[in-house]
């Protein structure tokens, strides 16, 4: 069974790839799940085919793809942060100076995405009093 | 014989570094913190020149010359009244929160260059504030008068220091650009004493020695 855009009405074949990009003659992210024996319900009944979805049963595939992307990336405060550094990528990284102002422990996080760390546990394996000793405040 | 001889020596080097460990004069080590090309290295260069007639380090336009952490020792100052302070001067890599080696391209870097730049210039950062949490007495935190002093990285720096209960002492730098606000400092840090100089052409240094000497004795 095809879908058919519930904007313009352009059918695309069942198990198309073309939809997840979204309509590719008016970019509509909607899509009708329609039986081949209604294909042309839309034309011969004049009704647009969101009508028709109201009518039938189907579900309206929807593009969420695309939506999803374009959700506005939480952008979490370098004073929460738990690394030290992010490496955003090669020759491109973000510090967290109230963190090594604090230790010399460093934990790293690779890429733009939160969840992802290394972590540098021969820096947290100092030893802490020796370091004290030696200090002047 | 040998045998005695090397514990012989040992024991002198042991005797030497326990009298210099008790004889030592207490230096002040002041660290010239602040944001990539505020001139921290041209004012290190200075007060080690006016006072030494040494320099400490190269100076570029390119944000993040000074990748490593460069003491000048043993520097006395000596004021108008006859006051002095002896001072290491630490020249420390500008801290920031972004290094991105695209900002080194514009100024016709190579990639890869710009790339161990960047890298030299995070470890730099580091080592900045390793410093500043272990070895450090002092602060001079220089900015760039032409430039928005509300910057966060400076407002937490500055805040850092004064966590650290260290004194410091403010420098808006670069008074010799006509676009110059130096009261936009005064007034972004009115806790802290504040001078404004000009690294470059030595302009009021006089005044910042008055001050190391009053704020770092």
């Amino acid at each position: 069974m095809p879908h058919k855009c519930t904007k313009c009405g352009r059918e695309y074949k069942d198990g198309s790839t073309e939809i997840l990009k979204g309509c590719a003659s008016c970019g509509g992210k909607k899509f009708l799940y329609v039986k081949e024996s209604e294909i042309n319900k839309d034309v011969f009944e004049e009704k647009t085919i969101e009508e028709i979805a109201g009518e039938s049963k189907e579900e309206v595939l929807e593009v969420v793809e695309h939506v999803a992307m374009g959700k506005p990336k939480k952008e979490v405060e370098m004073f929460d942060r738990v690394e030290t550094i992010r490496i955003v990528g090669p020759g491109s990284y973000e510090l967290n100076i109230d963190k090594m102002a604090k230790s010399d422990e460093r934990i790293v996080s690779v890429g733009d995405e939160e969840g992802s760390y290394i972590i540098d546990l021969m820096s947290m394996a100092k030893d802490e009093p020796k370091k004290k000793k030696g200090k002047k405040r | 014989m040998t045998t005695f001889s090397r514990t012989l020596g040992s024991a002198k080097k042991r005797f030497s570094v326990f009298l210099r460990r008790f004889f030592k004069k207490k230096r002040t080590r002041i660290g010239i913190y602040g944001p990539p090309n505020a001139g921290k290295t041209t004012l290190a260069n200075r007060i080690a020149r006016d006072w030494t007639g040494d320099a400490v380090g190269p100076v570029s336009e390119i944000p993040h010359e000074t990748r490593r952490a460069r003491k000048r020792e043993d520097i006395v100052i000596t004021g108008a009244n006859g006051h002095r302070v002896t001072i290491d001067i630490v020249d420390t890599p500008g801290v920031t929160t972004k290094i991105d080696y695209h900002e080194f391209l514009e100024f016709g870097m190579e990639k890869d260059e710009a790339i161990i730049r960047a890298r030299e210039a995070t470890e730099g950062v580091a080592e900045a504030m390793h410093w500043l949490r272990e070895d450090i007495d002092g602060v001079i935190y220089m900015l760039d008068s032409t430039l928005d002093p509300f910057m966060q990285v400076n407002i937490m720096m500055v805040g850092i220091i004064e966590s650290r209960k260290l004194p410091v002492i403010i420098v808006a730098n670069k008074i010799d650009l006509p676009d110059a606000a130096p009261a936009r400092i005064r007034s972004a840090f009115p806790q802290h004493p504040v001078v404004a100089i000009s690294g470059l052409e030595g302009r009021n240094t006089e005044e910042l020695y008055e001050k190391m000497i009053h704020n770092f004795a």
